[in-house]
């Protein structure tokens, strides 16, 4: 969540929108779906369609698309005629069941393709960087927020919502070519994640409090394609299936089950399906060798096979590209990295094609950012994320060649700066709290001239509030205390107590110095910090700047030890409390803007400081919101959030959001423009790379 | 230092570099113990630069996960304990260790948390490219700039002498990673390629073949003339003042005298003589090999060790920034002592024992 991306714009609707748009079901085999909220809610998938239902209780049809018959890629085909590879039709799920994806994320058609061809990216970086062009989720997020079943050929609950049922796809294949189905997910579920072998049993989703005990969902196996979570107090989609975490909920039971340890760390969970494997941690890291999964711990491996899959060459998935197994292009590290198309993959176009279109992604790590520009100018690659500012220079000279795509962004505001609220010095503390000191703070600055000396005027003027288009926009609130009035500022200030000092700046009231250090880490505020500096010192305020390694950073927020940060940090507020709650209320140990107020929610009171005044309405309002069924009254409580934040603005920002921007090569087709970039839409995901294709 | 060294040599050779191996002992000890220490003292270590990289990704680890990772990589031990494990077993891990059944190996370098993979597997993949890339731009400087030097000396204050001392002023003077981006935008501009990295797509993909060699000569230009003209100079500057001294030297003169002919003067007598300062630089060659030149790697994206030591020291993934230091340390201390042996073997004066002016 530590990024600097910033953003305007997002579909209008998604307001209204996220409730669970519909999908029905294609060659008329199914029955439309109904959606009277607190009944079933009955989704069956292949066809897609984006009509966002606004109105929970209407019926959607869509055009059913219907494919007779699939294609495949000529080089698929050779391996056909060759004997390596069986038959397209054997590869993929029946007609009924297969996905065929018609539409793009914001609901345009999609052209059809040809096959073939490489797309070349930049480097894949963390963990993460292979995932988003290629992962397959439980469902599927359009730019209005609405969604839709992806792996899952369809899912329903009960009335009171303590039970949800997963149909799969029948004939759907890993990338191996071995079937998937329950067993995946009952391995995943009782070997991977319950065991923590995943490293993430921390997951809301499949948790629950049990008389005041944690307590996990059960899952049970109905056939070989229908799974049934069970809980005991209501889950309402907001935790479960729209909870950001919960992308996946299966893994390769044959290719995992000699990869599970029973140790004292990774202790076998008791359970009607698998029996423990009894191996220790060295067998398991072994099987593992074997396999070529390197691992120093059972937890890094278990974290490689059952989290970050992607990154594990060999290992099948149900993903759009799975990682190459030749050496030297097998691992994300690697200089070039290959995914290569899956020939096991599920999707097909209107036509019956099966999907991907391109035969492989090329991930091209480079040293120095620059360098992907520069290769990119020179068509080494064909997709780049670009700074707002080289676009007009770049294409200009590259004409034709290349064109732009917008990512409307979901953050709230630019250049924000937050206190430490939680600060041990009481005279700190006491001022943070005060709304008139974060006030003079905010208009001591004029932020027409930020927006001319940092960003060339690229950003406009603002406030540290959603951006138009988002849920939560008022123009009210994105105005708020950013006329600049320095006479003001130093009026509010006096009325926090504050006295002015022989130095030129203010004191606290016992004489003590008022000093605002700014943390920032890697070099994050050097530009920033320069021009707001002159602002606070000219209000009286004075200030410096202490920039840290990131590490060295974390660990001084970790240690409650710090005053203010500017410059790169969690930024508060974010698509909204469905995309992930945390930006937006105190739960966890994540963001500055409530420091140990978090921790205080994340320890049920163990550690931290306990929260007080509006902070903790915010966590009333929390708990409400999540033990809501009814998505009317959730919405109503995250207005009142939002409402609560609009208030206080315990982060103040300068300037309004920034989009994110690509490049991408002409040749390259099926990208749709003006999507959206956050967290919850899994970035780049939302662009649907296994539809792209290259013109020839 | 050639005095000293001559002193030496008085003695037996034989005896000379046993006794310079055995200071090897408490110089690696000394090298090891500041490695290891001055690698741990940025605040914080791998596990919470690794914390702080999945939250750019909006992954949370809560507090629990990460002191069972720190217990996992025995990152909770005092640092001393962490120190002597770590010797231990580089030095020896035994036939009966969990390291040994996985790996084969004695050596426990440990295992790089970023990469995911033991370290010297993570060393070994750039190893053989780093020695070649390396030891091609070595070639090259050497091959220029003595030849450059002697014709300098010999025809001081003439153009050539001029021009040379131009260039090779100019080449220390930008820096590496200046000149390396003004060639590559050169290099875009010329011929629509900048030339980024050592290899084309097609030769990661393919290896390198007798077919694509030439294009991997080609992105080898730039590297050579990079890391190659900032080596040159200082050669080019540092023989140039030798000979200029021996040139002058009484024994130049009377052989000068007795009718020997100008280049068996130069060859024989004042190159010889003038090459001494260069050869006991050789000492670093080693070392430099190994890692390359991490500045100039990084602009022109160089798949070679230095990179990696950059990365790695980022992320605190201290037992690989460990481990190639500790080798680059260990290079130093063997190239000192080759390239004395090599001076003795040069320079006669030293060779024979008892021998001087």
């Amino acid at each position: 969540m530590r990024k600097n991306i910033k953003t305007k714009a997002l579909s209008a609707v998604l307001t209204a929108a996220m409730s669970v748009s519909m999908l029905t079901a294609c060659g008329g085999a199914a029955t439309p779906a109904n959606t009277d909220a607190g009944t079933d809610t009955q989704t069956e998938a292949p066809a897609q369609t984006t009509d966002a239902q606004t109105d929970t209780a209407t019926e959607v049809a869509a055009d059913p698309v219907e494919v007779t018959g699939y294609q495949e890629a000529p080089m698929l085909a050779e391996q056909v005629s060759s004997g390596k590879l069986p038959a397209v039709a054997d590869r993929l799920p029946g007609t009924s069941d297969v996905f065929v994806e018609t539409l793009d994320a914001t609901g345009k058609p999609i052209e059809i393709g040809n096959y073939g061809g490489v797309i070349n990216l930049t480097g894949a970086g963390g963990g993460w960087g292979l995932s988003r062009p290629t992962l397959e989720s439980i469902i599927r997020y359009n730019t209005d927020g609405s969604y839709y079943p992806n792996v899952i050929k369809s899912f329903e609950h009960n009335d009171d919502f303590t039970e949800w049922v997963f149909h799969l796809r029948e004939g759907m294949k890993w990338s191996d070519g071995e079937d998937f189905n329950a067993d995946d997910i009952t391995f995943w579920y009782y070997m991977c994640h319950l065991t923590n072998y995943d490293g993430k049993k921390s997951w809301a989703a499949l948790k629950e409090t049990v008389d005041g005990e944690d307590a996990w969902a059960k899952l049970t196996k109905n056939d070989d394609y229908t799974v049934t979570w069970t809980f005991v107090n209501p889950k309402y989609p907001a935790d479960f299936i729209e909870n950001g975490d919960f992308k996946w909920c299966w893994a390769p039971e044959h290719y995992l089950h000699d990869l599970i340890p029973d140790t004292e760390e990774i202790p076998y969970v008791e359970n009607e399906y698998y029996e423990s494997t009894g191996l220790s941690e060295e067998d398991v890291l072994a099987n593992a060798q074997k396999k070529n999964i390197d691992a120093a711990t059972v937890k890094d491996l278990g974290k490689a096979v059952s989290y970050n899959f992607w990154n594990t060459s060999g290992l099948p998935t149900l993903n759009s590209f799975v990682l190459s197994t030749v050496p030297g292009n097998s691992s994300k590290d690697d200089t070039l990295c290959i995914m290569d198309r899956n020939p096991y993959f599920w999707k097909v176009d209107a036509m019956g094609n099966q999907l991907p279109y391109v035969d492989a992604l090329h991930f091209n790590t480079t040293s120095e950012d620059g360098q992907d520009l520069l290769m990119f100018r020179s068509g080494e690659i064909d997709i780049i994320t670009i700074a707002m500012q080289d676009i007009a220079a770049t294409l200009a000279d590259l004409g034709d060649q290349a064109s732009l795509r917008e990512w409307g962004t979901t953050d709230w505001g630019a250049y924000q700066i937050t206190f430490n609220y939680t600060n041990t010095d009481k005279n700190y503390a006491e001022l943070f709290a005060n709304k008139d000191f974060r006030e003079a703070m905010s208009i001591c600055v004029d932020r027409s001239q930020v927006s001319e000396l940092l960003t060339d005027g690229f950003l406009e003027p603002g406030q540290a509030a959603p951006a138009e288009g988002n849920v939560g926009y008022s123009e009210e609130w994105s105005k708020k205390w950013t006329e600049y009035d320095v006479d003001k500022a130093k009026s509010l200030l006096e009325g926090c107590g504050l006295v002015m000092g022989s130095d030129g700046f203010y004191d606290f009231a016992d004489g003590s110095d008022l000093m605002i250090t700014f943390l920032a880490y890697d070099g994050g505020a050097d530009d920033s910090y320069p021009v707001f500096e002159q602002y606070y010192k000219a209000v009286g305020i004075n200030c410096a700047l202490k920039d840290l390694e990131v590490s060295a950073f974390d660990t001084q927020i970790d240690n409650n030890d710090w005053i203010a940060v500017m410059g790169p940090h969690t930024p508060i507020g974010g698509a909204s409390l469905k995309d992930r709650a945390a930006p937006f209320v105190p739960i966890a140990q994540a963001a500055e803007w409530y420091g140990e107020y978090g921790t205080y929610y994340s320890t049920n009171g163990a550690q931290g400081v306990e929260p007080t005044g509006d902070m903790v309405k915010l966590v009333e309002l929390y708990d409400k919101w999540r033990l809501t069924p009814d998505e009317a009254e959730r919405d109503k409580y995250q207005e009142e959030i939002f409402k609560i934040h609009e208030e206080n603005l315990w982060s103040i920002g300068y300037l309004k959001a920034e989009n994110s921007y690509e490049l991408i090569s002409n040749k390259i087709k099926n990208y749709a423009d003006n999507l959206v970039w956050a967290d919850c839409y899994q970035y780049a995901n939302m662009a649907h790379y296994e539809v792209m294709f290259k013109a020839e | 230092m050639g005095e000293a060294i001559k002193n030496f040599f008085k003695k037996d050779l034989v005896q000379y570099i046993v006794k310079r191996v055995l200071m090897f002992i408490p110089t690696l000890i000394l090298i090891s113990i500041l490695v290891f220490f001055v690698i741990q003292l940025p605040p914080g270590d791998y596990v919470s630069a690794h914390i702080a990289a999945l939250a750019t990704e909006g992954e949370l680890v809560d507090a629990d996960y990460a002191a069972s990772m720190r217990a996992d990589y025995g990152l909770d031990l005092p640092v001393w304990q962490q120190y002597l494990k770590w010797v231990k077993d580089i030095i020896w891990t035994p036939t009966d260790s969990a390291y040994y059944r996985l790996y084969h190996s004695h050596h426990n370098w440990k295992y790089s948390f970023a990469y995911g993979r033991d370290v010297w597997s993570v060393v070994n993949d750039r190893l053989g490219l780093t020695i070649g890339v390396t030891a091609i731009i070595m070639l090259f400087q050497y091959l220029v700039s003595i030849p450059i030097a002697v014709y300098a000396s010999t025809h001081q204050y003439s153009v050539g002498d001029y021009i040379s001392a131009i260039i090779g002023f100019l080449g220390t003077a930008i820096p590496n990673f200046i000149l390396a981006i003004v060639l590559m935008y050169i290099s875009y501009k010329w011929t629509g390629n900048a030339n980024v990295g050592l290899f084309t797509q097609e030769m990661l993909q393919n290896g390198i073949h007798l077919y694509n060699f030439g294009d991997f000569l080609k992105r080898m230009i730039i590297p050579i003339i990079v890391i190659g003209t900032s080596g040159t100079c200082g050669i080019i500057r540092s023989v140039r003042a030798q000979m200029l001294d021996e040139v002058a030297q009484q024994y130049t003169l009377t052989a000068r005298a007795k009718g020997v002919s100008e280049g068996k003067i130069i060859m024989k007598y004042c190159f010889r003589a003038a090459i001494n300062p260069t050869v006991s630089g050789l000492g670093g060659v080693l070392s430099s090999l190994f890692s390359g030149s991490t500045v100039t790697a990084l602009v022109l994206n160089m798949q070679i060790q230095g990179p990696v030591l950059y990365k790695a020291l980022q992320s605190q993934d201290m037992y690989l920034a460990g481990a190639i230091v500790m080798i680059q340390a260990v290079l130093v201390v063997i190239g000192v002592l080759f390239s004395d042996i090599a001076l003795a073997f040069l320079d006669p004066r030293i060779r024979y024992s008892g021998g001087g002016r």
